[in-house]
């Protein structure tokens, strides 16, 4: 197994060639640090080799597993949801929207209902979605297929601000759960899934903070990220060390382990919102037709 | 041990009714919340109690908590996250608090970032009190009353008639020109099926207004009220709703008119299948006549200030918003808005099935605010649509001193009539 993964990583170093539109510097110190930072010859044992192993089932197989049960489960709530009976009545609040699908969009994307009683906490929800928003496309722009910014680009979208903008605003809910009435309404639940997705943010932004304050510079790049999609995105099982170099690498696992605890409970917390916020809201909205 | 055994039974048993009610909307609510405390300051029983159980949210996470422990994954791998709630004898006392707590007013849900509608969710607090025998027995005496007098109302319809006779004089004294009956039962192919409450109050100036208009129009031989609606009984507010739907599809009206009852108006007009006819609220007829120039109103006979109190069921429930306004404006000359009105109104305190009950000093405890906003308009008369929400801020008025006078919308309209050109 030690001696696979050794074979994979040399051959991944000498595939690293400098991306499209890279810069030729930037290809040199991309491989330099990754020559720098290849598991050190000779055979691994003990505990360095549990470590890879697991550090390995993290990165990869652990990964598909997460997103299928993700899907799987989401998709299951979602048509238990679906198939249910309808509501026995009209629940629509008045006065009644003349557009009701508009009126449905714009209290799930805008939450005016916010912004009237709370401002602060409005604009704290708004970064944050915006936030996962960008969060979602800077990592769906990993994919090597798809090209928001440019392949050769250092940074990742938002070049970390987008990291802050969810950062910030989960310290913000964290804050309000300890707060008068809210204290009293959270169940453990509420707690454990902010810190979690502090945690998840924290590691995240270490990556795209911490990552570059390194007297040389970016230890890992927008385009070593993408390396590491593109072995996931063409199932090759290949060790993501050989793309992702230095000690930061342990960083990534943490925010990926993270992210996959997400993708696990993810169908059964209440962030669910994310895909029945519409839907609920078209209930307050919608009139029915009498005939 | 077969003490544990019957617990268990009964347990599963609320577990079934529980599940019979996981429709989308109901599955959809228990799913959404975000325990965001939006809604918190929203309740009006919060607002003059501030205890978190009195909070929409609060109120909700019963029903919630019993959801995760039965129908989620959550409550069999790790109850703890969600201090998930096992039906039991303490868990249904937690349930009636909450569901006869609320008047299911739907404010909160007018606040709330998803829409979520605590009402709904309360529906499930109350089929489950149904299930374990400990549901407001006042509430079911009077559901129980409505659906015997469905069932034998033959054999009362000539008392009936001859007790409407008696009220002719009444009519005539708002409106000398009524045709003989002043209020006319059993017509077949009237326009309109007039339903009332029980007592002379809910049908003395609605006839007034109604043979003032040149109405075609009928009495209807039940009572509005859907007690069972307050009670969260599906099945028997059904059947009550169907006697009036029967009585008027066997007089072939178009339109049933509802007494000043937000609920019996919600529950005809928007809770049941259409039928064939149009559901009216009594107010949206007197809105019609004014603006058909069917009827007139004497502004002069109005000169204090008068407010208007819009009923839940009726306004941000239905829809009834503008009507009673454009009425008002006609009947007073000096109306002016409670702040907050129409859709951010504060209910009254008195919905739910609560004025049914008794239960006054909850009432009178849970609605301060209500008392506060009445006094804050400066109003010395507050007009309503609405029976319940009528008695609820009669009783506020007179427990709070506040020394205002309150009326009908009907009533006022009707003592305002004056003759057409």
């Amino acid at each position: 197994m030690a001696g696979n993964l050794v074979a994979q990583a040399v051959s991944a170093a000498t595939a690293s060639a400098p991306a499209p539109g890279g810069s030729a510097a930037g290809a040199a110190a991309d491989a330099v640090s990754a020559a720098s930072v290849l598991p050190s010859a000779g055979p691994r044992s003990g505990f360095g080799l549990a470590l890879d192993r697991l550090e390995y089932g993290i990165m990869v197989p652990l990964l598909y597993v997460a997103l299928a049960f993700l899907l799987v489960a989401l998709s299951a709530r979602l048509v238990r949801i679906l198939r249910a009976p309808g509501p026995p009545y009209q629940l629509a609040i008045y006065p009644a929207p003349r557009l009701p699908l508009l009126a449905a969009l714009r209290d799930a994307f805008g939450m005016p209902q916010v912004l009237r009683r709370a401002p602060l906490f409005w604009v704290f929800l708004m970064m944050y979605h915006v936030g996962v928003l960008a969060l979602l496309l800077g990592h769906l722009d990993l994919f090597p297929a798809i090209r928001i910014m440019p392949a050769g680009s250092r940074h990742m979208l938002g070049a970390g601000l987008v990291g802050v903008m969810v950062t910030l605003p989960t310290f913000y809910f964290l804050g309000r759960r300890f707060m008068g009435e809210n204290r009293k309404i959270s169940t453990p639940g509420d707690y454990f899934l902010l810190l979690l997705l502090l945690f998840l943010f924290l590691f995240g932004d270490l990556m795209s903070w911490g990552n570059s304050w390194t007297a040389s510079g970016f230890v890992m790049t927008k385009s070593d990220f993408s390396r590491y999609f593109g072995i996931l995105a063409n199932l090759s099982f290949a060790d993501p060390r050989t793309v992702l170099h230095g000690a930061h690498y342990h960083f990534i696992v943490i925010h990926v382990f993270l992210a996959e605890l997400f993708f696990f409970v993810l169908p059964f917390t209440k962030v669910m919102h994310a895909f029945l916020a519409l839907p609920v809201e078209a209930l307050r909205r919608q009139v029915w037709k009498r005939s | 041990m077969e003490e544990i055994v019957s617990a268990e039974a009964r347990a599963e048993a609320l577990k079934e009714l529980f599940e019979k009610k996981l429709n989308s909307a109901m599955r959809l609510y228990l799913e959404s919340c975000a325990r965001c405390g939006l809604c918190v300051e929203s309740c009006h029983v919060f607002a003059s109690m501030p205890q978190t159980r009195y909070t929409a949210v609060g109120r909700a996470e019963v029903v919630r908590k019993i959801f995760k422990r039965y129908f989620k994954l959550q409550g069999r791998f790790a109850p703890w996250l969600g201090e998930t709630l096992e039906l039991n004898d303490s868990s249904v006392d937690a349930l009636y608090d909450a569901a006869f707590s609320c008047t299911g007013c739907r404010r909160c849900m007018v606040h709330c970032p998803f829409g979520i509608d605590t009402q709904l969710i309360m529906s499930i607090a109350k089929a489950l009190l149904i299930g374990a025998d400990k549901e407001p027995k006042i509430l079911s005496m009077l559901a129980d009353m409505s659906i015997a007098k469905g069932e034998s109302i033959e054999e009362t319809k000539a008392d009936f008639a001859q007790a409407l006779a008696n009220l002719d004089g009444e009519v005539r004294e708002l409106w000398p020109a009524s045709p003989t009956p002043a209020v006319p039962y059993e017509v077949p192919d009237s326009r309109v099926l007039y339903v009332a409450l029980a007592g002379s109050h809910s049908i003395v100036s609605a006839a007034a207004i109604m043979n003032a208009a040149g109405e075609s129009w009928c009495l209807s031989s039940f009572e509005a009220v859907n007690f069972a609606a307050f009670l969260g009984d599906a099945p028997k507010a059904k059947r009550i709703a169907q006697r009036i739907v029967d009585e008027a599809k066997r007089l072939r009206v178009k339109e049933v008119a509802v007494v000043e009852c937000g609920t019996a108006f919600r529950y005809l007009r928007h809770m049941i299948e259409p039928q064939g006819f149009e559901v009216v609220a009594f107010a949206q007829l007197i809105d019609r006549y004014l603006a058909e120039g069917r009827i007139r109103l004497d502004r002069s006979r109005l000169a204090e200030k008068v407010t208007y109190h819009d009923p839940c069921q009726l306004a941000r429930n239905s829809g009834v918003i503008e009507e009673p306004r454009r009425v008002l404006r006609a009947l007073a000359s000096d109306f002016a808005e409670m702040t907050p009105n129409r859709a951010e109104n504060w209910c009254c305190g008195g919905g739910g099935g609560l004025v049914a009950m008794g239960e006054e000093e909850f009432r009178m405890k849970s609605s301060k605010v209500k008392a506060d906003q009445m006094r804050a308009s400066g109003a010395s008369v507050i007009v309503t649509a609405c029976e319940n929400c009528h008695s609820q801020l009669s009783d506020l008025n007179r427990h709070y001193g506040l020394g205002m006078r309150v009326e009908f919308l009907s009533h006022l309209a009707a003592r305002a009539l004056v003759r057409s050109r």
